[in-house]
């Protein structure tokens, strides 16, 4: 039997019709293999979300197809559906209903029944931590409380493949730090994890490899070591300065050792990253050509490569921009 | 048993808003308990009586006689010192009375059509028809007669006035018929004391044949008497019919809203995630809907018969009426929920076109009107047969003519069923 727990092949999803179509997926191919953690980075609208909607079978694709241990998301999506579980990006919980009620109403839903769905429930609590708070009503929880709800209920038919679409969003640094910590959990006890974020921090602490995807396509795919060295030993420059960027830009781009540079315009004059090959051979070459056109440079950073400047290299923006 | 599941879930969700609680029983009880105190505090009160309105009953006196009956029964002269040719006669005789023209305004109709035909265009409230052989009936060894009564449908209070006097009148007609049977029989030995046991044992054992003391003379009327035990529950029965009815359709209207919530707070695509198929999904949504109705219905039901005291009929008829109201209910709700794309356009269609249909719907309970276009009206809306069946139940109408007026709802409740279930699956698929 193959090793690889997801198969996603040319997978695409175009809305709308005649005239007025967007390709929110273009052809997405990556493979995710059993028991490892696989991170979909990139930023709002690359298309993760609506990839893991067709691979939750939600959506339907409108080209390609994948496979979740061996079942098509086309053609036996109750199948895939039964290995899964899934936490959406918005908590999605009846906050009328304790957490002990909503965990046994979607334990029924995952087929759990009788004295196994109660065995099931006990041991998410534990899981989640809640199990002193387990009798209040879920709308009563705060915001990181819920979040764990919300694995907590993708984790009780003891799934083979568990989604977390941007589980992260919205939450403060101590709940952020459990949810990133269960995930590793999870992954020690066999299950695969398919994870996406606009988090590069997260992307790189847990995964064991990472799909990079921009406006619906998957752009770069490794592990972080392999997709940095897509970029190869070069150092990231982020700079400010008090004028227009126009003025240096040009002797910036043709400098010697600058690969690339892209301008982010501010109110106290712009910003600017620029891909070299040395920082400490370039950097006092920009400050003599900025002296020259009378412009100041108020800030800089000099950052090691990261995926950051990966994505900045297959894109041609900053991941936050 | 995942339908179940999700039906339950809503339930308990339903059930813990108090906004709904307040809507579903609050509102109809409260209301209905403001009239209760009105009308209920005027009856207590000794010097106060409730003003009841004069009955208008048409009479189609068409007994032609009995010529053994005129030489048995003392018929020279009735009540009013009138000349009385037949038993007819004395039965109208009867109705003319001035003690009654307090409750009855009697007018004699030629024939039972034109009789049927005042009620029908509301010239009368209540027919009476005295049928061409209702004196040889009488008069018939064992024989049996029969006094027809044709009323408004909406009508209690006053057919109720009608019947008793009716039944007091046929009291005295069969208590008289009994003894004069057996002075002729002879069946006595020849002193009064005995003939006085005689009849009254021949009475007694005559009624107990017929379990009604009028049993010599049957009274075929619409109304069981038992059915609104007070004039107070007559007029306060139909106000908490109509109430509970008005909020039963709210009711089903915001449980079946939850389908959209759902989808907007993500928890309906959460569901479509996990192995359960979306029929299930959506047939638990439904069942939902049928069930907080159900629940709603049945606790106003007793709550008003053990609070208020009210007689909602026959229970056979009763639930009849029920199954109407839970299931055009629960179908209409889902139906307006399907034409919905947000919970935001609930407010302007509930408040609007809900509103609408079940004020048309209750027309009747406040105008009294049961025939002719007020009905009419109302029936186009499915509130207006909800509220029909339930005043037929409560009227004491036979489970016949409920189950025909059930029929009527469930066929409106297959339509907007199929139409809800369609219209919801397109979106979902």
């Amino acid at each position: 039997m193959s090793n690889e727990a997801i198969e996603v092949m040319e997978l695409r999803k175009q809305f709308g019709s005649n005239g007025s179509t967007v390709c929110a997926v273009d052809g997405v191919s990556f493979t995710v293999r059993a028991g490892e953690i696989f991170s979909l980075l990139g930023p709002n609208g690359a298309g993760k979300t609506t990839t893991i909607s067709m691979l939750s079978c939600l959506l339907r694709p409108t080209g390609g197809d994948a496979r979740i241990y061996g079942h098509s998301i086309r053609q036996d999506a109750m199948a895939v559906k039964s290995v899964l579980g899934v936490v959406p990006q918005d908590i999605a919980l009846y906050e009328d209903l304790t957490a002990r009620e909503n965990l046994m109403f979607w334990g029924h839903m995952y087929d759990l029944s009788g004295a196994l769905l109660k065995k099931r429930v006990a041991e998410v609590l534990e899981i989640i931590g809640l199990a002193d708070r387990q009798n209040e009503r879920v709308g009563k929880y705060s915001g990181g409380m819920k979040r764990r709800v919300n694995i907590g209920v993708a984790l009780l038919h003891q799934p083979k493949v568990i989604y977390m679409d941007e589980p992260t969003v919205g939450i403060d640094p101590q709940s952020r730090r459990n949810i990133l910590d269960s995930v590793v959990a999870l992954k020690q006890q066999g299950i695969t994890v398919l994870y996406t974020t606009h988090y590069m921090e997260e992307a790189e602490e847990i995964s064991d490899r990472i799909g990079i995807m921009d406006h619906g396509k998957v752009v770069a795919c490794g592990t972080n070591a392999e997709l940095v060295q897509t970029v190869g030993a070069m150092d990231r420059i982020r700079l400010t300065v008090n004028a227009e960027a126009a003025l240096v830009l040009e002797h910036w781009k043709a400098m010697a050792g600058v690969q690339q540079v892209t301008v982010n315009e501010g109110a106290d004059g712009a910003g600017l990253t620029l891909l070299v090959d040395d920082s400490n051979r370039v950097l006092p070459r920009l400050f003599e050509s900025a002296a020259a056109e009378k412009v100041r440079i108020t800030s800089v950073e000099v950052q090691e490569p990261n995926l950051e400047a990966v994505f900045l290299h297959f894109t041609g923006r900053a991941l936050r921009d | 048993m995942k339908a179940i599941q999700i039906a339950l879930k809503d339930l308990v969700r339903s059930y813990r808003s108090a906004f709904a609680l307040m809507f579903m029983f609050g509102i109809p009880l409260f209301v209905t308990g403001m009239f209760y105190l009105m009308f209920g505090n005027q009856s207590t009160q000794p010097e106060a009586s409730l003003a009841l309105p004069v009955t208008r009953v048409v009479i189609a006196n068409l007994d032609a006689g009995d010529k053994a009956l005129a030489q048995s029964l003392v018929l020279s002269s009735g009540t009013n010192g009138a000349a009385a040719g037949s038993l007819g006669d004395l039965v109208v005789d009867s109705l003319q009375s001035p003690a009654l023209a307090e409750f009855m305004q009697i007018s004699l109709a030629a024939d039972e059509a034109s009789a049927r035909v005042a009620v029908d265009t509301q010239a009368a409230d209540v027919a009476i028809l005295i049928p061409a052989h209702f004196s040889a009936d009488f008069s018939a060894k064992h024989g049996q007669a029969s006094l027809i009564i044709y009323q408004a449908p909406a009508l209690t209070t006053g057919a109720e006035i009608v019947i008793a006097v009716l039944g007091q009148v046929a009291d005295g007609l069969s208590g008289n018929k009994i003894a004069v049977d057996t002075v002729l029989a002879g069946d006595y030995r020849g002193d009064l004391q005995s003939a006085a046991v005689l009849t009254a044992q021949q009475y007694l054992q005559a009624s107990a044949a017929f379990q009604d003391p009028a049993a010599l003379i049957e009274l075929h009327a619409p109304v069981q008497p038992a059915a609104t035990s007070s004039p107070l529950t007559s007029i306060i029965g139909p106000i908490m019919g109509g109430m509970m009815i008005f909020f039963a359709f709210f009711t089903a209207g915001s449980t079946a809203l939850s389908i959209l919530k759902e989808s907007e707070e993500g928890t309906l695509a959460r569901l479509f995630t996990t192995p359960t198929r979306q029929a299930t999904i959506l047939g638990g949504k439904f069942l939902a809907v049928g069930l907080t109705v159900l629940v709603q219905v049945t606790l106003l039901l007793i709550v008003a018969n053990q609070v208020f005291h009210i007689a909602w009929g026959a229970l056979g008829a009763v639930v009849c009426a029920a199954v109407g109201i839970i299931a055009c209910a629960a179908a209409f709700g889902i139906f307006l929920a399907s034409l919905m794309r947000t919970t935001r356009q609930g407010g302007a269609v509930f408040g609007g076109l809900m509103t609408v249909t079940g004020m048309l719907g209750m027309i009747t309970i406040f105008t009294g009107g049961s025939a002719g276009a007020v009905e009419r009206v109302a029936l186009l809306t499915p509130q207006g047969w909800a509220v029909r069946g339930l005043t037929l139940a409560m009227q004491g109408a036979s489970l016949n003519e409920t189950a025909l007026n059930l029929l009527v709802l469930l066929a409106l409740s297959g339509l907007f069923m199929g139409a809800g279930i369609y219209r919801f699956q397109k979106r979902y698929a």
